[in-house]
């Protein structure tokens, strides 16, 4: 790879990436092993657009419809408690898609944690990133690296810190490790100052780091703000 | 043509779950040869079913494509301190997953 | 097709790969079980581990990297692996180093290749003939 980033450097004062004509080793093999499934008839073209298309729709919105809408529906609340996947449905999202027995990686177990004045949830998943995508989308590059795999089961509260939260020792801290075949999300607790808020304005501050647990919603609050790695070629720059 | 088919229909059922929710239970410190997803920190520490889940294939098995052996899988609590020496904030848990045969009763 | 110099510095760069187990590990006859036992560690499992604060970034996902989730999902759809094999492949079996030195996607693009080929799908020699001609495509537009 040509492009010279050490990881773990702090990473803040990135330049834009160049542009670079040259293609990469990782964009080579991947086209090289997409063409021979292709012509071996292990998938086909259609099959990978088709989910592709699928991959391109989903993403964070969704988990932030869902959250805002069990704040303002008590009974939905109760629904997605009991079975995630399930209420899923009732905001426009179907863990059976796109292959009508769901997507490989994800399965069909969600559940959703709910936080409480006195107990925080926070989420890993320590062996590689499994992370609930019909529901949250892609999962973002540090959620995927060894440093926060490595550290938030042990040092929770030194972690969340750097991400800006800090509970205080009263509030337990419930990191959940997603290892296995369920999924998770959280649902924070609603905070003040949103009496009279309609969903959408709900839904507006429950960006994706909250639905990790590594943030808490409050007004005002209506992006996660990391620094940003550009690519080089990104999604939809190029179609080949 | 296993994923497709196991993802399609629910596998077949295990038995009866051995645990049940709020059990003590002790996570096995099996040998590690090429593939586990029972985490080296919870192994040899006791914790309480949270919840029991769902029946799949064991990742041993799954990870090396054999069908067969269904289990019964669980989330299991443990206390931050019971994980971590040191750990200072007694409150602190931590859930992770297992399936049955990583675990036995703890009478502590 | 590199020019000999540059194949000369590559070299070098293999030659910095090395077993980071730093204890005297000259005569292998026995080795005592604690260290077996960090041998047969599955590099996956990493929890509890020591690392040093860092800046938590953001990633704009790369087009390829798209394509290989996309790929390595389809390759589950179509009953050609599942989703454990696959993290069985990309997460420990590459080992250690390229574990952690080696982008996300591009372990899971180098575990469906290794898949491809040990299944018997496709012929390494069919492979590396393959990116050779990708290869060129590319370096001709």
């Amino acid at each position: 790879m040509s492009h010279a980033h050490t990881p773990g450097n702090g990473g803040a004062e990135h330049p834009a990436a160049p542009t670079v004509d040259e293609i990469t080793d990782f964009e080579v093999l991947e086209i090289a092993v997409r063409e021979l499934a292709i012509e071996h008839g292990l998938f086909t073209a259609e099959d990978h657009r088709r989910f592709t298309e699928w991959a391109e729709s989903i993403g964070p919105a969704a988990g932030s419809r869902l959250v805002a809408k069990a704040w303002v529906d008590p009974a939905f609340k109760e629904r997605v408690l009991k079975d995630a996947v399930k209420a899923c449905k009732e905001i426009g999202i179907d863990w059976a898609e796109p292959t009508g027995f769901g997507t490989p990686s994800d399965y069909m177990n969600l559940r959703v944690l709910e936080d409480t004045p006195t107990l925080h949830h926070v989420i890993v998943c320590t062996l590689c990133s499994c992370y609930p995508r019909p529901l949250l989308g892609m999962s973002p590059e540090w959620y995927r690296t060894t440093n926060y795999r490595r550290r938030l089961v042990r040092w929770p509260r030194q972690v969340l810190a750097e991400f800006g939260l800090v509970l205080p020792p009263e509030v337990e801290i419930r990191v959940e490790d997603s290892n296995q075949k369920c999924r998770f999300m959280v649902l924070p607790v609603r905070p003040a100052g949103t009496e009279n808020w309609t969903e959408e304005q709900l839904a507006e501050i429950v960006t994706r780091d909250c639905m990790i647990g590594v943030a808490l919603p409050r007004p005002g609050r209506t992006a996660d703000v990391h620094p940003m790695h550009r690519a080089r070629r990104p999604v939809g720059s190029s179609r080949d | 043509m296993r994923e497709s088919e196991s993802r399609g229909t629910p596998p077949a059922a295990a038995g009866k779950a051995r645990f049940k929710v709020g059990d003590r239970v002790r996570v096995k410190d099996l040998p590690n040869l090429f593939y586990s997803r029972t985490q080296m920190y919870v192994r040899g520490a006791v914790g309480t079913i949270a919840a029991c889940t769902y029946q799949d294939l064991i990742p041993e098995d799954e990870a090396f494509n054999r069908d067969g052996r269904i289990e019964q899988y669980y989330i299991v609590r443990f206390r931050q301190k019971d994980l971590w020496p040191g750990y200072p904030f007694d409150n602190d848990t931590l859930q992770t997953e297992s399936p049955e045969r990583w675990l036995e009763p703890a009478d502590d | 097709m590199a020019g000999r110099e540059e194949l000369v510095q590559q070299q070098e760069i293999i030659s910095f790969l090395q077993p980071a187990l730093h204890m005297p590990q000259n005569w292998n006859y026995e080795l005592a079980s604690p260290v077996v036992k960090a041998y047969l560690h599955p590099p996956h499992d990493v929890g509890g581990q020591f690392d040093v604060p860092a800046i938590y970034e953001e990633k704009e996902e790369e087009q390829w990297e798209l394509n290989t989730y996309v790929t390595c999902e389809v390759l589950g759809w179509r009953g050609i692996w599942n989703s454990e094999e696959r993290r069985r492949r990309a997460d420990n079996d590459l080992g250690y180093a390229m574990y952690l030195g080696i982008p996300y996607y591009g372990r899971w693009i180098l575990a469906a290749a290794r898949m491809l080929v040990d299944k018997k799908h496709i012929a390494l020699s069919e492979l590396i003939e393959k990116i050779a001609e990708v290869k060129a495509r590319y370096a001709r537009k």
